[in-house]
C-alpha cells in the first residue's frame, strides 16, 4: 500500500541530528560499561579466584535445589459468592450460535469454571445438526487472543467508551445535519435483532445505507435467483435427496455458502449400509483440486475461462434430454463428459442437482436453468425455506467504493469486514477509504481496515456476546455469551457488542439482549403455536440453541424420502400460508434485494457468458483453504498448523501447478514434500506475487490455483512472532461487470530461480501398492458387500490362515467395555474439523513452521490423503519394468486426475501393541477395556515406541513448547491463551512421547456418570473429540462388547483393520470407500488416453525448446 | 433425610433455610444427655442469637421467657410452630407475622426432653462462655519445642569435643610430664591431623568399620530422604485464617458435604465460598476471645457490614493441603459417591482436628495399596456392572474382587 504520510515515533526521528542516527545504530541505547569493569584494578587484586567462583556458583545452586525441595505453597481461593450454575470440576455446556459472516453452525460451548474450553455443533440445529468444521472448532481460541484490543481507540491511541460515544455522536449529528451519507458496511448478517438496530441507527442519521459485503461473495447466485425468482436469496440445498450432484466450480463441502450443511446432506445421501446399497453420484468440473473435487465419483477438467462454457454446454445437453430450447454455446474438451453427466442428470429428474461455484449471474441463471428443467426445485432445492447466509452484494460495494472515491461519503462504519485486506486491487478501496470524513470501524483488532479508521469501537468476541441469528427462513437461533467480557473494566475499558454501539448511537439505551428479547416478541414468538408464553418460549429457545417456526416448511431429511413428492408439495403450499412467518419472510427479502434489474433469460445469460475473453497461457483459480478460510481466523495457530486437506502443507499458501507444467518450466517438482519448493513471480493484471509452486496432481495443466485468506499483516501477534504467514491473493480478485471473479483467465508465471522451504506434513503421495486405504465401486459393492476388501493371509506350513490364528501373543479378554472406533472412509470427506477438535480437546501443542519442516508436528490425528497411482503391479507387467523402476513409478501420483482417499489415523490402540513390548519402563501399557494408553509422568523418552510403530502415530516432545521462548505463538505460553487448555488432559512437557489417548478422559468420565446413574452406558453418551466435531458422522465410537452399539453394527463386510495381517488387533478399524463411478479397469484405460495425449505435448514442447 | 411438613404459604426463603438446616444437622440426635447448651448451638444458634437486641434470622432469645406464654407454649412452639399456628393460638399467630420467614419444624428432630434442656439454658441467659473451651487451640508453639532439641543436643555435641580436647591436651601434658620426669625426650607439639592420622593408622579395622557404618546410615538417610521428597505427610500449614474443622465438623457435627458440596458432584470436593461461611457466621461471632476476630475476617472477606454485604468482596487465599502432581487425576465423586468411601479414609480424623493435617502420603504406592486391598462389593443398583461383577468373580474364583481386578491399577485410569 503505497502512502506518502510520513510517520514518525518522537522528535527526535523528526529532526534527525546525527546523534539520533548513531544512537539508533547502536544495539544498546546506553554504552555497556564493560571496559570499566574490565579495567578495574581491584579485580586483578581480587581475593576472589576462579575456583572460589565455581565453589560459590556450587552451592549456591545446590542450595537453591535443596530449598526447593520443601512444600510448594498452592493457594486455593474459593468464589466468595459462588455462582448458583458453577460447581468447580463439572462443565457447564451452553447453546449458542456460530456466524462470523461466512460460517453457520448451531453450537455448544463447554466451559470449565467459567471459561469456555470447547466448541461442540448443536446436535439439535437443524442446519448443521451437530456438525462442525475447523474454524468453528478453532474459534474458542480466537477468543483467547491477545491481539484483540482492549477498548477503543481514537486516531490510533487509547481511548474511553465515553470520549467515543461523544466525539462519533457529535460528527454523525452534524453529518446528518447536512444529510451527509452515511454507510455501514459489513460482512453478511442473518442477525433480526442486529438488522433492528441498524435500521434504528438509520433511522436517527437519515441518509444511512447498509452494504453487505463478503469476502468470498456468491452475489452472482443472489442476483440470479432475482432475476429467476425475484427474490435475492439463495435456496436450501438439500444434498441428502440428490441421486446426481454435478458441481462446476462450487467447493460446497469446504467452504461454498453453507458447507457444514452440505457435508452433512452430503453424506447422508452415501451412507451406506446392509439395509441401504445405493448412494448419490458426485460429478465435478474444476481446475483445482478442491477437497469437493477429490470427493468426486467422476472429476473433469475445466479451465475458469471454459467454466461458463460448461454451465451452457450443460444447459444445452439437459435441455436435449428433457426439452428445452438451446442456447448459444462453444465446445468446452470436457464436453464428453458433459454428455454423459447430462444423461445422469436426466435420468434423475427431481432427484438431481447441479450447483455452480462461479460468481457470475449469467452462468447462475443459466444453472438455475438446469436445475428449472430437471424438477429440481421443491426437492433438492427448496426457495420456499431459503438461507440467508450469504448477502453480499458485490455490485453495491462497487458502488459504495466509487462513492467514497468521488467523496460522496462522509461517513463509513465498518463491521466484521476488512476491505483493505479483501477487496480485489482494481477495487481500490484503500485509496477510497482514505477520502471518507469519519471512518469507524468494529474490528475486534487494529486489522488492515481498523489500522486507517479514525474510530475503532472494538466488538466483543462472540462467545461474550448476545445475539440471534436466522439462518435460513423457518430457522431461528440465539447466541449467548459463555464467559463476561475478558477485556472490562476496571482493568480495561473493555470492548462493547457492535450492536450495542450502533443501538447506542441510535439513542437507544436498552441493552441488547433485552432487545433481542424485545425483537423475538415481536416477531418470532407470533411464528410459533408451541409455547403460550413469551418467557417459556425464549428459555426454551435458549436451552436448545434453535428454534423452527412455521413447521412444516423445513423438508424432511433423506430418510424420508419415500413420503412422495406430491406430499412434499403439499406441505410446502401450507407453509405459504402461515403469515406470520410470510410477514417477516418478505422483511429478509427487502433487506437483500437490490434494484430490479432487466430480466435475463437463458439466451442472453449464454450471451453474456460468449463474450467471456479467452484464457490465456496459464489460467488463475483461487480458493480457500479448510484452516484459514477466508483469513479471519488468520492470527488462529490452530488453524494455521492445521495441514491443507489436498497439499498436507501447513504455516503457507502457495502456487498449485500441474506437475507437467512444472517439468515444462523446470520448477522443483518436490519429489518429496520436505524439499525445497521453486518461487515464481505470478501476475495478473499488474498485481505480481511471489509464491513457492506446489506440484498438484490433479491440477488441470495449464491452470494454477492460489489459497484466499493468507498474507495478513495485522491480522495480530501471530504475524509478529512468526512473520506474516503466506501472501495475500486477494488483490488477484478481479471484478468483472461489477462482481467478483475468484479466476484471472490470463497469468503471467515466471521462474524467480528462488527457492522456499515449504512444510508439508505427508512425504508420501500414495499407498506404494499396500493396502492402507481401500476402495471399490458401487457396482462391485452391489454385487458383493465386502468387495475390495480382500483379507491378507499368511502361509504358514498347514496352509494358508488368518493372521489371527498365528500369533505369539497370549490371549486377551475385555470383560467389561471394549472400545472401538470406525472410521467410514466413503463418509470421510478429509476437512479436517476432527484435527482441530482433537487440539482443542487435547492440549495439543502448536510447533510451528520450523518443526513441521523437521517432521515434529504435535497432531494426534492426521488425515492422510493417497492418490491413486498410474502404476500397479499389471501395469508394470504390461511395461515389463521391473521392480525397483516400479515401486519408483508407484510413489507418483497419476498427474492428470488421480482419485483421492482421505484416511484419518490416530493411535490405532492395537490390543496387541507393537509399542508396549519396547518400551523399557513400561510407560505405554494396555487398559482392560481395551485402550493403549502413554503415561507421560512415567516416559524417559527413549523413543523406542515410535520407532516400532507401524502406524507412525507416537509424537516426541522435542521442545518444551509450553514454556520455550522459541514457541510463544503455543497458545500455551500466554495468560490469555492458557485459558483455553483442558484442565481435565494434562500438558506434556519436554521429552515424553504422545499420542491419542482416545479421548479417555471422556471415556471415564462417561464410564462414571453411568455408575452414578446406577445405569448401563447408553451408546453414543461417549463421543470421542474426533467423532464429535465430524460434520459427516464418518467415525464412530462405541462398546464392542455392546452387540446393539453403533460401532458393533458399523463392522460390516466393508469394515477391515490397518495392517490386519501384523495382527496387532487395532482398536480403530476403517470401512472401504465406495466411489459410485465406473469400473476401474475402464478408469484406466481413460487414464492412458489422457496420459498419452498429454506425453505428445510433452514432447512438442521439448521439441521446441531443443 | 429428615422431612419436615411445609405450608404452602411459605416463601422460598423458607425451603432455603429448611434445606439448609436439613443439610447442616443431618447427624444422629440420639445422643443420651440433653444438653441444653450444645443443643442452642446446633439447632438454634444459626438464627437465634442470645444478645441484646441482636436479630439474625429470629429475634433474640435473650429473656424470652419474660415475652412468651408459660407453660407448655414454649415446648409446643419449638416442636411444631405450624401447628400452634394453625391452631389459633393468639400469641403464635401474632408473633408468627412479625417475619415472612418461618421458624423450623423441630418435632422429627428434638424431643420434649432436649426442648425443656435448651429452655433451661435460655433462662440461664447463656452469655457467659465456660473458660476451658476458651483455650486457643492454634496457640501451640512447636516450632521452637524442636528448636530446644536441636540446641541440647549441639550443647552435647559442642561439650564431648571441648571433652576431647581437654582430655587430649591432658594426655599430652601428662606423658611430657612423664618423660620430662624420666628423662626421655619430650613428644612433639603435633597437630590434631598428623596425631590423629597416626591413630588411624593403628586401627585400621575400627576405622574401616566405622567408615563402613557411617556409609551405612548415610546411604538409608539419603534414601529415605530421597523418597521422601515430593511427600508432605503431617503437613500441617498455617491458614490465613485460624479454621477449626474440630470445632465445626467435630464439636458441631456439621456434616462435611454442608461445606464440601461438590465430593459427590465433581471430582474436587470444593473449598467453600465465602457465602457458604455466612450462612451461619452471619449470626455466629464466636463464644471465645480468640475466635472472634477469625470469625471477622470471613465477615470482612464477604463484605459483611453488620447488616447486610455492601463492602467490597475479599476472596480467602487458603492454603491447600491435600496437593497431587498435575498428571495425576483423581475424582472425588468416583471415590465417594461410587465407591462410597468415608472421608477419613483419606484425610483422616477430620472432626478432632483443629489445625487440617495431611494424614497419608497421598503417593502412588499408597493409592495401589488400597487399590489392591479394597474389596468392591458389586453395584446391586447397576444390573450392567452386576453381570461385569459376576463376570469378573467367575474369572477370579475364589479370590476377592479388589479394585484392581478390575482395571483399578492401570496407568490410564490416573494419568492422561
Amino acid at each position: 500500500m503505497g502512502t506518502t504520510k510520513k510517520l514518525w515515533k518522537g522528535l527526535e526521528e523528526l529532526q534527525n541530528g546525527p546523534e539520533f542516527i548513531q544512537q539508533q545504530q547502536n544495539e544498546f541505547a546506553e554504552e555497556i560499561p564493560l571496559e570499566k569493569l574490565l579495567g578495574d584494578e581491584k579485580i586483578e587484586n581480587s581475593s576472589t579466584s576462579r575456583r572460589d567462583f565455581l565453589k560459590f556458583l556450587g552451592f549456591s545452586v545446590t542450595a537453591a535445589s535443596l530449598a526447593a525441595c520443601e512444600t510448594p505453597v498452592n493457594k486455593a481461593i474459593p468464589y466468595v459468592v459462588k455462582p448458583e450454575e458453577v460447581t468447580p470440576g463439572v462443565a457447564n455446556w451452553y447453546a449458542s450460535t456460530y456466524f462470523d459472516g461466512n460460517d453457520y453452525a448451531g453450537i455448544l460451548v463447554k466451559t470449565r469454571e467459567g471459561r469456555p474450553i470447547k466448541v461442540e455443533g448443536n446436535t439439535l440445529s437443524p442446519i448443521n445438526k451437530g456438525g462442525t468444521n475447523a474454524r468453528i472448532q478453532g474459534s474458542v481460541l480466537s477468543l483467547y487472543d491477545g491481539s484483540r484490543i482492549k477498548g477503543p481507540y481514537a486516531k490510533g491511541a487509547e481511548s474511553t467508551w465515553d470520549t467515543v460515544d461523544k466525539e462519533i455522536g457529535s460528527k454523525l449529528t452534524s453529518i446528518a445535519s447536512t444529510g451527509g451519507a452515511i454507510r455501514i458496511l459489513s460482512s453478511t448478517i442473518i442477525s433480526p435483532s442486529t438488522k433492528a438496530a441498524i435500521a434504528e441507527f438509520a433511522a436517527k442519521y437519515g441518509n444511512v445505507k447498509h452494504v453487505q459485503y463478503d469476502a468470498v461473495s456468491c452475489s452472482g447466485m443472489l442476483k440470479a435467483n432475482w432475476n429467476s425468482f425475484e427474490k435475492a436469496v439463495l435456496p436450501t440445498y438439500h444434498f441428502e435427496k440428490a441421486k446426481v450432484i454435478v458441481s462446476i466450480g462450487a467447493d460446497f463441502l469446504l467452504n461454498w455458502v453453507s458447507p457444514i450443511e452440505h457435508a452433512k446432506g452430503y453424506s447422508m445421501g452415501r451412507k451406506l449400509s446392509k439395509a441401504n446399497s445405493e448412494m448419490s453420484k458426485h460429478v465435478q468440473f474444476e481446475s483445482n483440486l478442491s477437497l469437493t473435487g477429490a470427493n468426486a465419483d467422476e472429476r473433469a477438467h475445466v479451465k475458469p475461462s471454459h467454466m461458463g462454457a460448461t454451465v451452457a454446454n450443460l444447459y444445452n445437453a439437459v435441455a436435449a434430454l428433457c426439452g428445452g430450447t438451446a442456447v448459444a454455446s462453444s465446445a468446452t474438451p470436457a464436453d464428453a463428459k458433459i454428455a454423459e453427466t447430462a444423461k445422469w442428470l436426466a435420468a434423475n429428474k427431481g432427484a438431481s442437482l447441479v450447483v455452480c461455484g462461479v460468481n457470475d449471474t449469467a452462468c447462475q441463471v443459466l444453472v438455475n436453468g438446469i436445475n428449472t428443467m430437471l424438477n429440481n426445485y421443491g426437492s433438492t432445492l427448496d426457495m420456499d425455506s431459503p438461507s440467508y447466509v450469504r448477502q453480499g452484494m458485490d455490485d453495491e460495494f462497487a458502488e459504495l467504493v466509487n462513492d467514497m472515491k468521488a467523496g460522496k461519503v462522509a461517513a463509513l462504519i465498518t463491521y466484521n469486514t476488512n476491505p483493505v485486506y479483501t477487496a480485489p486491487a482494481s477495487a481500490g478501496f484503500a485509496e477510497a477509504y482514505k477520502k471518507v470524513g469519519l471512518k469507524v470501524s468494529f474490528a475486534d483488532r487494529i486489522d488492515e481496515t481498523a489500522e486507517w479508521a479514525d474510530y475503532v469501537c472494538p466488538d466483543s468476541h462472540y462467545l461474550e456476546s448476545w445475539n440471534d441469528a436466522n439462518p435460513s427462513l423457518a430457522h431461528y437461533s440465539l447466541q449467548q455469551p459463555a464467559i463476561m467480557p475478558l477485556f472490562a473494566k476496571p482493568r480495561h475499558e473493555g470492548t462493547r457488542q457492535a450492536q450495542q454501539t450502533l443501538l447506542h448511537w441510535a439513542g437507544n439505551k436498552m441493552d441488547y439482549h433485552s432487545y433481542i428479547q424485545k425483537i423475538w416478541s415481536e416477531r418470532v414468538y407470533p411464528m410459533q403455536g408451541k409455547y403460550m408464553m413469551f418467557t417459556e418460549f425464549w428459555n426454551n429457545s435458549l436451552h436448545d440453541g434453535a428454534v423452527t417456526v412455521g413447521t412444516g416448511k423445513v423438508l424432511m431429511p433423506s430418510g424420508e424420502t419415500d413420503s412422495g413428492k406430491d406430499e412434499a408439495k403439499n406441505t410446502k403450499k401450507d407453509t405459504v400460508s402461515i403469515s406470520g412467518a410470510g410477514m417477516f419472510k418478505q422483511e429478509m427479502v427487502v433487506d437483500v434485494k437490490t434494484e430490479p434489474a432487466p430480466k435475463m433469460s437463458a439466451g442472453e445469460a449464454a450471451g453474456m457468458i460468449a463474450k467471456w475473453p479467452k484464457g490465456g497461457a496459464f489460467e488463475l483459480a483461487l480458493y480457500e483453504k479448510a484452516g484459514p478460510g477466508n483469513g479471519l481466523q488468520a492470527n488462529n495457530p490452530w488453524l494455521q498448523e492445521l495441514p491443507d486437506p489436498i497439499t498436507r502443507v501447513t504455516w503457507d499458501n502457495y502456487v498449485t501447478m500441474s506437475p507437467i507444467d512444472m517439468k515444462i518450466m523446470n520448477l522443483s517438482l518436490m519429489e518429496r514434500q520436505d524439499r525445497d519448493a521453486s518461487l515464481v513471480n505470478i501476475t495478473v493484471g499488474g498485481v505480481t506475487l511471489k509464491l513457492p509452486v506446489f506440484p498438484q496432481p490433479g491440477q488441470m495443466p495449464g491452470t494454477v490455483g492460489i489459497a484466499l485468506g493468507y498474507g495478513r499483516t495485522k491480522a495480530g501477534m501471530l504475524s509478529d512472532k512468526v512473520g506474516v504467514v503466506g501472501q495475500n491473493a486477494y488483490p488477484l480478485v478481479q471484478m468483472v461487470n461489477n462482481q467478483m471473479m475468484y479466476a484471472a483467465f490470463d497469468v503471467k508465471i515466471e521462474n524467480a530461480n528462488e527457492y522456499y522451504k515449504l512444510a508439508g506434513t505427508q512425504i508420501h503421495h500414495t499407498m506404494m501398492g499396500r493396502h492402507l486405504a481401500k476402495s471399490t465401486t458401487l457396482e462391485e459393492f452391489k454385487k458383493d458387500a465386502s468387495a475390495g476388501n480382500e483379507r491378507e493371509m499368511l502361509h504358514t506350513h498347514s496352509g494358508l490362515k488368518n493372521p489371527t490364528d498365528v500369533t505369539l501373543w497370549d490371549k486377551f479378554d475385555r470383560l467389561g467395555h471394549r472400545w472401538g472406533l470406525t472410521i467410514d472412509l466413503t463418509s470421510c470427506i478429509g476437512c479436517g474439523a476432527c484435527v482441530v477438535g482433537c487440539t482443542a480437546e487435547n492440549n495439543v501443542a502448536v510447533v510451528g513452521k520450523d518443526q513441521v519442516m523437521r517432521t515434529r508436528e504435535m497432531l494426534w490425528i492426521r488425515i492422510d490423503r493417497y492418490y491413486e497411482s498410474d502404476m500397479n503391479e499389471h501395469v508394470a507387467e504390461e511395461k515389463g519394468e521391473g521392480a525397483v523402476s516400479m515401486y519408483l513409478d508407484m510413489e507418483k501420483p497419476a498427474e492428470l486426475n488421480p482419485k483421492v482417499i482421505f484416511q484419518p489415523v490416530m493411535c490405532q490402540h492395537c490390543n496387541q501393541a507393537p509399542c508396549e513390548t519396547v518400551c523399557p519402563v513400561i510407560a505405554t501399557n494396555h487398559t482392560s477395556d481395551g485402550l493403549n494408553v502413554m503415561t507421560y509422568n512415567r516416559c524417559v523418552g527413549t523413543r523406542y515406541c515410535a520407532n516400532n510403530c507401524p502406524y507412525k502415530v507416537r509424537r516426541f516432545n522435542w521442545y518444551n513448547y509450553n514454556a520455550n521462548t522459541d514457541y510463544t505463538f503455543n497458545p500455551a505460553q500466554d495468560d490469555l491463551g492458557r485459558m483455553v487448555l483442558n484442565p481435565d488432559v494434562v500438558v506434556r512437557s519436554r521429552g515424553v512421547m504422545e499420542k491419542c489417548s482416545m479421548c479417555i478422559q471422556r471415556v471415564q468420565a462417561g464410564k462414571l456418570e453411568a455408575k452414578k446413574a446406577g445405569a448401563k452406558l447408553v451408546d453414543g453418551s461417549i463421543q470421542t473429540a474426533c467423532a464429535q466435531a465430524c460434520p459427516t458422522n464418518a467415525i464412530v465410537f462405541g462398546d464392542l462388547n455392546d452387540a446393539e452399539s453403533a460401532v458393533t453394527k458399523a463392522r460390516d463386510e466393508r469394515n477391515y483393520f490397518m495392517l490386519e495381517e501384523m495382527n496387532f488387533q487395532p482398536t480403530v478399524s476403517y470401512k472401504v470407500k465406495v466411489r459410485n463411478c465406473a469400473p476401474t479397469e475402464m478408469h484406466h484405460e481413460e487414464k492412458h488416453e489422457e496420459h498419452q495425449e498429454e506425453k505428445h505435448e510433452e514432447k512438442h514442447e521439448e521439441k521446441k525448446e531443443s | 433425610m429428615d422431612t419436615v411438613c411445609l405450608s404452602p404459604r411459605k416463601p422460598l426463603r423458607l425451603i432455603l433455610s429448611l434445606l439448609f438446616l436439613s443439610l447442616s444437622f443431618s447427624f444422629n440426635n440420639a445422643s443420651a444427655q440433653a444438653d441444653g447448651k450444645k443443643l442452642f448451638k446446633q439447632k438454634c444458634a444459626v438464627c437465634h442469637s442470645m444478645k441484646e437486641g441482636v436479630k439474625i434470622t429470629g429475634p433474640s432469645l435473650l429473656g424470652v421467657f419474660n415475652r412468651i406464654p408459660q407453660g407448655d407454649w414454649f415446648v409446643n412452639w419449638v416442636l411444631n410452630n405450624d401447628k400452634l399456628i394453625k391452631s389459633g393460638d393468639k400469641y403464635a399467630v401474632k408473633i408468627s407475622s412479625f417475619d415472612v420467614s418461618a421458624m423450623t419444624v423441630f418435632e422429627s428432630e428434638l424431643s420434649k426432653e432436649e426442648v425443656l434442656a435448651i429452655g433451661e439454658f435460655i433462662k440461664t441467659g447463656g452469655g457467659d462462655e465456660a473458660p476451658s473451651d476458651c483455650e486457643n487451640p492454634f496457640a501451640v508453639t512447636e516450632e521452637e519445642e524442636s528448636n530446644a532439641t536441636l540446641y541440647v543436643l549441639l550443647g552435647i555435641i559442642s561439650f564431648l569435643v571441648l571433652l576431647i580436647a581437654v582430655l587430649r591436651t591432658t594426655k599430652h601434658s601428662i606423658r611430657n610430664t612423664l618423660n620430662e620426669r624420666e628423662g626421655k625426650p619430650l613428644n612433639p607439639e603435633m597437630g590434631f591431623w598428623p596425631e590423629a592420622k597416626a591413630w588411624m593408622g593403628m586401627h585400621k579395622r575400627f576405622v574401616a568399620l566405622c567408615v563402613i557404618f557411617v556409609l551405612c546410615i548415610g546411604s538409608k538417610a539419603a534414601w529415605d530422604g530421597m523418597m521422601g521428597i515430593g511427600v508432605y505427610t503431617g503437613y500441617a500449614p498455617e491458614q490465613p485464617i485460624k479454621f477449626s474443622h474440630k470445632i465445626h465438623a467435630g464439636d458441631n457435627g456439621i456434616n462435611c458435604q454442608y461445606c464440601h458440596s461438590g465430593v459427590e458432584r465433581s471430582k474436587t470436593a470444593g473449598i467453600p465460598t465465602v457465602n457458604v461461611c455466612m450462612n451461619c457466621h452471619k449470626g455466629i461471632e464466636g463464644s471465645c476471645g480468640w475466635m472472634k476476630p477469625e470469625i471477622e475476617k470471613v465477615r470482612v472477606a464477604s463484605g459483611f457490614d453488620g447488616s447486610g454485604y455492601t463492602k467490597p468482596e475479599k476472596p480467602i487465599e487458603w492454603v491447600k493441603v491435600h496437593n497431587l502432581p498435575d498428571f495425576v487425576f483423581f475424582s472425588h465423586q468416583q471415590h465417594v459417591k461410587v465407591g462410597k468411601q468415608e472421608c477419613a479414609t483419606c484425610h483422616g480424623d477430620v472432626q478432632g482436628m483443629h489445625v487440617i493435617e495431611q494424614k497419608e502420603p497421598l503417593t502412588m504406592s499408597w493409592c495401589i495399596d488400597c487399590h489392591r486391598k479394597t474389596e468392591v462389593p458389586g453395584m446391586k443398583d447397576n444390573p450392567y456392572y452386576e453381570q461385569l461383577h459376576a463376570k469378573l468373580a467367575e474369572k477370579y474364583k475364589g479370590q476377592k474382587i479388589t479394585v484392581d481386578k478390575m482395571g483399578g491399577i492401570e496407568c490410564g485410569k490416573c494419568h492422561y
